[in-house]
């Protein structure tokens, strides 16, 4: 069960909340992936308040769900996430980026006990997501398994060994979620090496797909409440996002992959967000 | 203690993985369509639903391991060293070592082993890549009775363990009451005249020549490196501060190897000695062909290691 169990139009509050944090904790640090932090807020929103049945007091439950950020550079949405549900503490985010400090620029489990595994190199996420969903299959357990990618994380090859993986084995406690946003560092995804037919992709490795709008709560909530975690297949939800998603300038714009707001940028990103 | 009979390491490494689970272990073996190169077809039988083949496809044989010990199985993978170490380095690096995941990495056919087929196949620099990684033991069996304890204390242990593994069949080299300690060497015979150190698949080739070597009046030490890390550096330093005679012996690139490591002793310690160190070159690929004339080119076999124990007391 999770501890919230919000509304979709409480979530969406909360994920205002945290896109603030998301600006405030990057122009603290001086460095960040902004455009991606905001890109995948709404899903990450969606996931700890309402979704996953993940909390503090059961974190050595052997079937409480478990969450992986295959995208680790996102790392800060997931930092402003935990500390607006108070799994963090809110102060600690300032401590992000620094010296050997507990929240460094990609996520590290030995030093937050709610990262599942140390990501940052791109497409590692769902082959161990596949063995944690084969593992609770093998034991009997019943919790399921969430794991966030980038969309230009999936020209990483080893991605494709997971999803035959995944499918062979019939994981349907498996749920990858893709921010399906259309930037990678240096251009679209379709100019750089196009992902596209993505779904008819996932469909011929045998996954049951779904598109949904990824930067809207009620259509998150509504896809994955929706999927049959029982039908054999792994699951891909295709999350349609805006890089950058809530604040004007930084939408859509592949510099902001990790630029950081000057003193006035700040300042206008906030208004927009309130 | 020495016998005519030889056994193959991965038979030991199955039937301590059938005795950890019968004692009630939670293991899963995860192979890439290497279910004969690991031999595991004893334990297959025994327990299917605990062999995972993830066919080729080395990154997701690691992958899969380290989520299936974050869902709390002690997992082992075993395929070929040269593309376990290599191919998934990456997952190595981050998905076992730096993510400390209980998996057991277990490097089959390393070295030379493939000998004709070449160095796509030849695993000459596994070592070096797993020392270039934190938080992994390394470790490498030389006959039935190391290898036993060996893979015993591999799943014991909490935790990211590499073992180098061969396809040969060994001669037992340990006594019965011999006991595999993490971080201790393993002293094969005391001698004074030099110091032989080896590292687990040479081990009995060096323990022979030494052997060989009494006859021609020469009390060699050898010092076999089962735990490659942790490293027993105290024991190296003792034995070269007592002989000042070195030879290292490995099939392994002299880059990154037991060479390195003892050099590195050396150096660090201030020992005065005299050192040959005998592998594959640095910077060059293993030669092909049969791995008895590899073992040969190269001065790692038995005659090898008597010839170059002979000019290094001739260097007097």
């Amino acid at each position: 069960m999770n501890p919230f169990n919000l509304s979709a139009d409480k979530i969406a509050e909360k994920a205002k909340e945290i896109r603030k944090k998301i600006i405030q904790t990057n122009v603290h640090a001086g460095q960040g992936h902004t455009g991606s932090d905001l890109s995948e807020t709404d899903i990450l929103a969606c996931l700890f308040f309402r979704i996953l049945n993940i909390d503090t007091e059961h974190m050595d439950d052997p079937n409480r769900d478990r969450f992986i950020l295959s995208k680790g550079h996102g790392v800060c949405g997931l930092y402003c996430t935990l500390a607006e549900a108070g799994f963090i503490p809110e102060e600690k985010l300032d401590t992000y980026l620094q010296f050997d400090s507990d929240l460094p620029g990609h996520p590290v489990r030995q030093k937050c006990s709610f990262v599942e595994l140390n990501t940052g190199a791109l497409g590692h996420g769902l082959s161990v997501g596949a063995g944690l969903a084969l593992s609770a299959k093998m034991n009997h357990r019943s919790f399921r398994v969430f794991v966030l990618t980038g969309d230009g994380e999936l020209q990483e090859g080893s991605n494709w060994e997971a999803a035959m993986c995944a499918a062979h084995f019939h994981l349907d406690n498996l749920v990858m979620i893709v921010d399906r946003n259309k930037l990678q560092l240096a251009d679209g995804t379709e100019t750089i090496m196009a992902l596209e037919p993505l779904a008819d992709k996932f469909r011929a490795f045998g996954f049951d797909v779904h598109l949904t709008n990824g930067n809207s709560p009620a259509a998150i909530i509504q896809t994955i409440e929706g999927l049959n975690m029982d039908n054999q297949k792994p699951k891909a939800v295709i999350a349609q996002t805006t890089k950058g998603k809530g604040v004007s300038f930084i939408e859509n714009q592949p510099a902001w992959h990790h630029r950081i707001p000057n003193r006035e940028e700040t300042i206008r990103a906030i208004e927009e967000l309130q | 203690m020495i016998q005519q009979q030889r056994y193959d390491l991965r038979c030991v490494m199955v039937q301590t993985f059938i005795e950890a689970v019968e004692n009630k272990t939670n293991l899963a073996i995860v192979v890439s369509d290497s279910t004969s190169t690991s031999k595991i077809e004893p334990f297959q039988e025994r327990f299917p639903e605990r062999l995972i083949n993830v066919g080729i496809a080395e990154q997701n044989l690691v992958g899969i391991a380290a989520g299936l010990a974050l869902g709390g199985f002690v997992a082992v993978t075993a395929n070929a060293a040269c593309f376990l170490t290599t191919r998934a380095a990456e997952q190595v690096k981050n998905d076992i070592c730096y993510s400390d995941t209980n998996v057991k990495l277990v490097g089959l056919n390393a070295g030379v082993c493939y000998g004709p087929l070449a160095s796509t196949h030849h695993a000459i620099d596994d070592i070096s890549m797993m020392l270039g990684l934190g938080n992994i033991v390394i470790l490498a069996p030389s006959d039935p009775l190391d290898a036993k304890q060996i893979f015993e204390y591999a799943l014991r242990r909490k935790g990211p363990v590499y073992i180098r593994m061969d396809n040969d069949k060994f001669p037992i080299i340990h006594k019965e009451e011999y006991r595999f300690q993490p971080g201790k060497a393993d002293i094969l015979q005391e001698g004074s005249d030099l110091s032989i150190f080896t590292m687990g698949s040479t081990a009995y080739e060096a323990y022979f020549a030494a052997q060989a070597l009494q006859n021609d009046s020469i009390n060699a030490e050898v010092i076999n490196i089962a735990s490659v890390r942790p490293l027993d550096r105290d024991s190296i330093a003792a034995s070269i501060a007592k002989t000042g005679r070195v030879i290292t012996v490995e099939e392994h690139s002299l880059h990154g190897g037991l060479g390195s490591l003892v050099s590195e002793v050396i150096a660090k310690c201030g020992l005065k000695a005299k050192l040959i160190t005998r592998g594959i070159p640095e910077g060059c690929f293993s030669k092909a062909g049969p791995r008895n004339q590899i073992r040969a080119y190269y001065k790692i076999d038995k005659d090898g290691i008597i010839e170059t124990a002979k000019q290094l007391l001739a260097a007097d």
